[in-house]
């Protein structure tokens, strides 16, 4: 597109200029050959059926005679088809008026639109621009979704970011057509409003049109913020046409003409020029001057810096500024500089004046909370204290209440630690939950206060849940840090570990979840190791690994004689372990090659890892942990998918789930996420693909390796075949990325407020090292610091007047 | 076997100097202090006493028997370490019992209570003291101790004692004085009468403003007719310069007797001026002559008259009195133109550099008018290797600013001086404690409500946080004015992520300490605080002595890469979210170019499937499978803060049910009676 921006912005420029001086012809009525040439070109054309005309249509037609001449410019054919003469069989209904009108891309039908949509010549040219221009503008709800597009395009583009609250209306014109324009040098974004405030961006008491630009492309690190740019005037073509000129030019252009000669871009621009004059001595500082009122006036002022020392400046000495505004034959103003405030005001009398973000206002920010575990628990100080059906203990009861109950699970805390205070939730619902088990003591420890039970306890980290079992070791939590998994941690930690099973029968209910029934119900996943015997050298590793895995799975252990027939039937070598998994309630069996408690340990945690997992908040980082790209099916909300094309959600679980099942996805986990249980899927997604895609959609994740996402083609039917010559395709680098993995570093997440500039500012001095020199002043001062009453003595004065008077120093004080 | 061990241990002690790596001198508050640490660590020492008891400094003093460090026992808290901050009598120990309350519940204890709550230190922890041990004389001895001289050691009976360290514990004892014609007619707070029935109707001139010069007085005050307390400097609030040291409001009383003109009053001159001389009978009546026409009155209330030294010639000076000698003579509105039944000097202590000899020599500080040894900022004797001086005598550190010459400030330094002897000659490096760098800001914060050391030794030692990328280590209490020495003293390197110290401060504007605008509370402003408030510095590398020497005048520390000051709390708990710790959180995101924000495990999950990787607070906790999930309240008080995205389905109602079904279900089944084959 770029390609006629030049040309065709310079025409619409004429042509807003000589408004309404084009003479309108008449609307089109296309013959069957031209019809059926129009369809062949490829040309896109807005097309009305119809053969009676009732007033309403009348108007409309009125409308869109109107538009064919604005539409032109755009290479678009605005049409009429006489259904009567040419009865095209899908558009010419029998309906009595037809109220529809078509726009085309040669033969393809793009849209279908009301007349009541598109009941004006703006809403028609704003509607099928926008249609044209699907691909390019964007359109976001949340201000998360804009973020994710300027992260997209920080250091390659610029957004224009436009609020229109209703569409069809002469703003929403006026952006698409600025679109069409710029769409592909700008990314252009539209919103309805309403969810921006977090920018800074939007004046909440101004819900109507505003537009903004924001200054992407000069951003070099993604954790910089895009600074903006605000259009101050309304919403016409002309004025957005002129702002985003003036977003491109230079924020200071210099000239060593007289400002009368000035051409700049600026000054074929409907802008006021600001004309500053400066002398080879002051350039430096007078082109601060200049990019600080060309930033303040960045999108209204053009200004120009002009070099007095040339010979062709004629502007008398006694000025320092002029100005120029944009009307007619206006002339030049000189006036003398000031204040950079005096200047912004010129320009700016009868327009709104906007606060300006200075300084004082990005501090005022600082005393929001801007860490989102902070602030909630924040929110929540009034029952911060309340600790609930937990038990608080102390130096004095500490001891005590873990030795004396058979498990106490305690959680040592400090107050201003946030997190503790979100677990703290956390683990009061566990209390709640298990309040009726009387084995089980919740309780916490404040760290704060009982700083010697924490020290002894060896407590390096906030919050800490720790297991204490009467006549066991204290087993720290490494868990996920909420309700759920709490529960299930001590829920299954209360079963034996491992479960010692002494009979084929026992194997048996201990896999099927018979035994242990209620921790069954809990763990998706039983294990059963099997040795040959109790004698074997597993043995211990097993009961080892047992005590480490407690809480995580459900272990038992059988070892005998008949083992070796499990063995058998399951076509392994003894020492192995059965793995039970419960959602199909299959059974896989592994050989193990026993060396250490801990290698033991992995081993059957990475057992116990699905093949093809549903990915959740929770789960996600056993996952990562394989570091392989992932595979990603994003699955939607049942009942919320697009019906008709596509994939159908269960086809494409099933058919990647034989996939995973084999081994040719080895070099990826492949997964799912249900959108629905995990609405952070949605978000991840977008950030993926910019937006979001058909559901379901499969996505490669190279998050380890490269950082690109890849996107399986929606229109193409999903199968084993495909999606593995997709991955190859990916492989051989034959496809494109449709997005990146965020490669940004998380730095401050806001400027620090600088005491020591501070300290400099306010008292010089106060934070400089001494140069030697002050150094030997500073001893003496502090010789007489350690000794005043010395200095005020004076014994010299004495000596000649003893007679008239006693010394001073031995005056009393109140002298 | 043991027998003959212990056999030859007798035989070593019958015909052997006694020899010990370590000999601590004196058995006062530094001296068990030190014994402690040196016992903890199980090092071969002794510590040497000339007296039967510990502590029998304090069987005298402070002579009206009142102490004036706080002991405060009911603190409304249960933190002992944060006790310790209001506890300014007990020693350090890992025995939460042998705190000095068990002597005393009083605010302000009786001195008797000290002598014996260090003995009950010394037995209850066994600490090796020798009674009865008065060395007399220190030489540097030949044997070498790691490398070094040692020092040895003579009694009263001759008996030598080979040390390879020497830890003088000895502090103050040799009163101060001042020598002046007259000088001689002076009492001294060590020998006055602490009757005040002795003092009745008297007028008393003290020499001094200290806080013995006002307990003194105050003893006295409804007894005695007039007192007057002359010194050089203006007298020094404690309530305003911070300094524990300078006059408590315990022993002003005087104060007001003086502001509201009731018959006594402070004076300021020079002490070498002066000149006291006494007029006896015999003298009056050889001038009563002269008196009746004399300008000079003398109505024999008293006898001591102060006097200026220029005004006695040397005929005088035998003569020692004549009218025309005293200062009214010249001036009739002199202040101390009356006479005294009693002068009394209350100058202090120092300390006692006698019995050290020859190249074990201490020098003088220039601080505190030389009453104090110098030493180096590790405690170590200028110019006197191995020989440490600890306790009150190594006060010319923070003589007048920190708490350096006081019980409850000299037990920190104590265990600094240990940990760095333990590097130096045992080569065990100063503990640290290692964490994870998401642990950082709640272990500062930790630090900053709680600590004790840091607390009272303000300004002197600081706690050291040794950044190291994803984790730090933490070394408490280290001595700042080392801090060049630091890799040296401690064993410990510092990275290229650079180092923080943590230090309590007073702030520097110290004037009108009640008036209003003394507290600051926004905490853009706190850098202006005046109370006591942590202040972090940030150093990529360890300043160099040249730094350290040349660090912004009244600074502890030289000009950091950052500072932050956290803002002063009316109640010193530094713990608000937005004026404590945000800021806090800010500035050590800064030093160390992190995000340190805290997330929930949804948002973790986010960040790891978007970013290469997320921020540390989910790469340390999240991803090994420790994330924060929170609840469905936490989330949305987030996303109605617009700090996590709002889903456009979030949470539908089956979820809720299934979950509630989980813990339902999960509850029940267990409330109803499974056994779990424990």
């Amino acid at each position: 597109m770029s390609r006629y921006v030049v040309s065709l912005s310079l025409c619409l420029c004429i042509k807003w200029i000589l408004c309404g001086t084009v003479s309108v012809p008449k609307l089109t009525e296309l013959t069957e050959d031209s019809f059926a040439r129009t369809l062949r070109s490829g040309k896109t054309s807005f097309l009305y059926f119809g053969n009676q005309v009732s007033p309403t249509i009348g108007l409309f037609l009125e409308q869109l005679e109107k538009s064919a001449d604005a539409l032109q410019d755009y290479g678009i054919l605005v049409a009429k088809v006489n259904c009567s003469k040419i009865p095209v069989l899908k558009y010419c209904t029998n309906e009595k008026v037809m109220k529809k009108a078509y726009l085309f891309r040669g033969s393809d039908l793009l849209k279908t639109f009301g007349t009541d949509t598109v009941f004006d010549v703006n809403a028609i040219v704003a509607h099928v621009l926008f249609t044209v221009l699907f691909d390019e503008v964007k359109s976001v709800e949340t201000q998360e979704e804009l973020r994710n597009i300027e992260r997209a395009v920080k250091g390659r583009a610029d957004i224009v970011l436009a609020q229109l609250p209703m569409l069809g209306l002469p703003e929403h014109r006026a952006v698409m057509e600025a679109a069409f324009v710029y769409g592909a040098k700008h990314q252009f974004v539209l919103t309805k409003g309403g969810s921006l405030e977090r920018l800074g961006i939007e004046d909440p008491d101004s819900p109507g049109s505003h537009l903004w630009f924001l200054h992407c492309r000069e951003v070099l690190r993604q954790s910089d913020p895009c600074q903006h740019t605000t259009l101050k005037k309304p919403l016409t073509t002309l004025n957005v046409y002129t702002f985003l000129q003036l977003m491109e030019t230079p924020l200071v252009t210099e000239a060593s003409v007289d400002p009368s000669d000035v051409k700049t871009v600026g000054s074929h621009l409907h802008a006021p020029l600001l004309f500053l004059f400066s002398q080879r001595e002051t350039l430096a500082l007078d082109r601060v001057t200049a990019e600080t009122l060309g930033w303040r006036l960045r999108g209204e002022v053009a200004v120009v810096l002009i070099h007095r020392d040339s010979a062709d400046v004629r502007t008398p000495v006694e000025y320092n500024a002029a100005y120029r505004l944009p009307a007619e034959g206006s002339v030049i103003k000189y006036f003398n500089l000031k204040s950079i405030e005096e200047v912004v005001n010129l320009f700016r009398e009868d327009t709104v004046q906007e606060e300006e973000e200075d300084i004082d206002e990005d501090w005022a920010v600082l005393d929001v909370l801007d860490d989102e575990v902070v602030e909630s628990v924040y929110r929540d100080r009034d029952v911060e204290l309340d600790v609930g059906l937990v038990t608080e203990l102390t130096s004095d009861t500490f001891s005590k209440a873990v030795q004396e109950s058979n498990t106490a699970v305690v959680l040592f805390f400090v107050r201003w630690d946030a997190a503790s205070l979100a677990v703290m939730q956390s683990f009061k619902e566990v209390a709640d939950a298990l309040e009726d088990i009387a084995d089980v003591q919740l309780a916490c420890v404040d760290c704060g206060e009982w700083t010697d039970v924490c020290s002894s306890q060896l407590i390096a980290a906030f919050p800490t849940v720790r297991m204490y079992w009467s006549g066991g070791l204290p087993h720290t939590y490494t868990g996920m840090l909420g309700t759920e998994s709490l529960l299930k941690y001590i829920m299954l930690s209360l079963a034996a570990a491992p479960v010692l099973l002494s009979s084929s029968q026992e194997v048996q209910s201990f896999l099927q979840g018979d035994l242990f029934h209620t921790q069954a119900t809990l763990s998706p996943t039983r294990v059963v190791g099997l040795l040959s015997s109790s004698q074997d050298s597993g043995w211990p590793m097993f009961e080892g690994a047992a005590q480490a895995l407690r809480g995580e799975t459900l272990l038992g252990l059988f070892a005998d004689q008949q083992a070796e027939q499990w063995a058998k039937d399951h076509n392994v070598k003894l020492p192995a372990i059965l793995v039970f998994r419960a959602p199909d309630s299959t059974i896989k069996a592994h050989s193990l090659q026993l060396s250490s408690t801990e290698q033991l340990v992995s081993d059957i945690q990475k057992l116990l890892l699905d093949t093809f997992p549903e990915l959740t908040v929770e789960n996600l980082p056993l996952y990562l942990e394989l570091r392989k790209p992932l595979l990603l099916l994003f699955l939607g909300p049942e009942g919320d998918e697009e019906q008709g094309q596509g994939l159908d959600r269960r086809d494409a679980r099933e058919e990647l789930h034989r996939l995973a099942d084999t081994s040719l996805l080895d070099t990826y986990v492949p997964c799912w996420v249900h959108l629905g249980r995990t609405p952070a899927g949605r978000a991840v997604l977008e950030s993926y693909l910019g937006s979001i895609p058909q559901l379901p959609a499969l996505v490669l994740s190279q998050l380890a390796s490269g950082g690109e996402v890849f996107h399986f083609p929606s229109e193409s039917p999903l199968n084993s075949d495909t999606v593995l010559q997709w991955l190859h395709r990916v492989e051989r680098k034959e496809e494109q990325p449709a997005g990146l993995v965020l490669d940004e570093k998380w730095g401050p997440s806001v400027p620090f407020y600088d005491f020591l500039s501070i300290m400099d500012q306010e008292v010089p001095g106060y934070a400089a090292q001494k140069t030697p020199k002050m150094t030997k002043n500073m001893v003496g001062e502090k010789g007489s610091d350690e000794e005043p009453g010395h200095s005020n003595r004076t014994p010299s004065t004495k000596k000649h007047m003893p007679q008239q008077e006693v010394p001073t120093s031995h005056q009393h004080s109140e002298f | 076997s043991p027998r003959i061990q212990t056999d030859f241990g007798l035989v070593s002690l019958l015909f052997c100097t006694h020899r010990h790596d370590y000999c601590v001198l004196g058995a006062g508050p530094a001296g068990l202090q030190m014994g402690y640490f040196l016992s903890q660590t199980q090092r071969d020492y002794i510590i040497l006493e000339r007296n039967s008891g510990p502590g029998s400094f304090f069987n005298v003093y402070p002579r009206h028997r009142k102490l004036i460090s706080i002991n405060k026992v009911y603190t409304g808290r249960r933190n002992p370490e944060f006790n310790l901050r209001h506890d300014w009598n007990s020693l350090l120990s890992d025995r939460p019992d042998l705190l000095f309350k068990r002597v005393s519940t009083q605010l302000y204890p009786r001195a008797d209570a000290l002598p014996r709550y260090l003995s009950l230190f010394a037995e209850e922890l066994g600490l090796r003291i020798k009674y009865g041990v008065d060395i007399g004389k220190i030489h540097v001895s030949e044997p070498a101790f790691h490398g070094g001289h040692g020092y040895r050691l003579t009694d009263q009976n001759g008996l030598e004692y080979t040390c390879g360290i020497l830890l003088v514990c000895t502090g103050l004892w040799v009163p101060q004085e001042v020598n002046f014609f007259g000088s001689e007619l002076v009492e001294g707070y060590e020998s006055i009468p602490v009757d005040p029935e002795e003092y009745r109707g008297q007028a008393v001139l003290i020499l001094g403003k200290g806080n013995s010069a006002f307990e003194t007085a105050q003893s006295i005050l409804g007894r005695a007719s007039r007192i007057h307390l002359y010194s050089p400097s203006p007298v020094r609030l404690a309530w305003q310069t911070h300094y524990v040291g300078d006059l408590r409001a315990v022993n002003n009383e005087l104060l007001d007797t003086y502001q509201l003109k009731s018959l006594d009053g402070l004076v300021e001159g020079g002490l070498e001026e002066i000149a006291i001389v006494r007029y006896d009978s015999e003298e009056r009546n050889k001038s009563s002559r002269r008196k009746k026409h004399g300008s000079v009155e003398m109505k024999g209330r008293g006898q001591l008259y102060l006097t200026l030294d220029e005004l006695l010639d040397n005929q005088n000076k035998t003569l020692a009195f004549s009218p025309m000698t005293l200062p009214g003579y010249h001036n009739d509105n002199f202040s101390l133109r009356q006479p005294y039944d009693r002068v009394i000097r209350c100058l202090g202590f120092r300390f006692n550099f006698s019995i050290f000899e020859g190249a074990a020599s201490l020098l003088h500080s220039g601080m505190a008018r030389g009453r104090l040894p110098a030493v180096t900022a590790w405690y170590e004797g200028k110019g006197t290797p191995g020989l440490f001086v600890l306790g009150t005598a190594s006060h010319s550190r923070d003589y007048r600013s920190s708490a350096g010459g006081f019980i409850h400030g000299f037990r920190y330094t104590i265990r600094a001086v240990h940990w760095i002897l333990e590097q130096r000659y045992h080569n065990r490096a100063w503990p640290t404690t290692k964490l994870q760098t998401t642990q950082l800001l709640s272990w500062l914060l930790r630090r900053v409500n709680e600590a004790s050391g840091p607390y009272q030794m303000f300004g002197v030692l600081g706690d050291i946080v040794l950044l190291r990328g994803s984790h730090f280590e933490y070394l408490e209490e280290f001595p700042l004015q080392a801090l060049a020495q630091f890799s040296t003293l401690s064993g410990h390197r510092v990275t290229k992520s650079g180092m923080l110290v943590l230090v309590m401060q007073y702030g520097l504007n110290r004037t009108d300490t009640l008036g209003s605008g003394r507290a600051e509370s926004e905490w853009t402003w706190a850098w202006r605080s005046n109370f006591l408030h942590p202040v972090l510095y940030y150093y990529s590398t360890i300043p160099t002595e040249q730094e350290m020497k040349h660090r912004p005048a009244g600074w502890p520390l030289p000009r950091p890469k950052a500072i932050h000051h956290m803002i002063e709390d009316f109640l010193t708990e530094w713990d608000g979210p937005m004026s404590h710790i945000q800021p806090l959180r800010r500035f050590l995101e800064h030093c160390l170019q992190t995000d340190l924000r805290a997330f929930y495990a949804e948002s973790c999950f986010r960040f790891s499937l978007t970013y290469r990787e997320p921020p540390i607070f989910c790469r340390l906790g999240y991803l090994k499978k420790q994330g924060v999930i929170g609840n469905r309240k936490l989330w949305q008080h987030a996303r109605e803060a617009g700090l996590m995205p709002t889903h456009h389905d979030s949470g539908t109602p089956k979820e809720d049910m299934s979950f509630q079904n989980y813990i339902t279900k999960a509850a029940a089944s267990v409330a109803s009676g499974m056994n779990f084959h424990l």
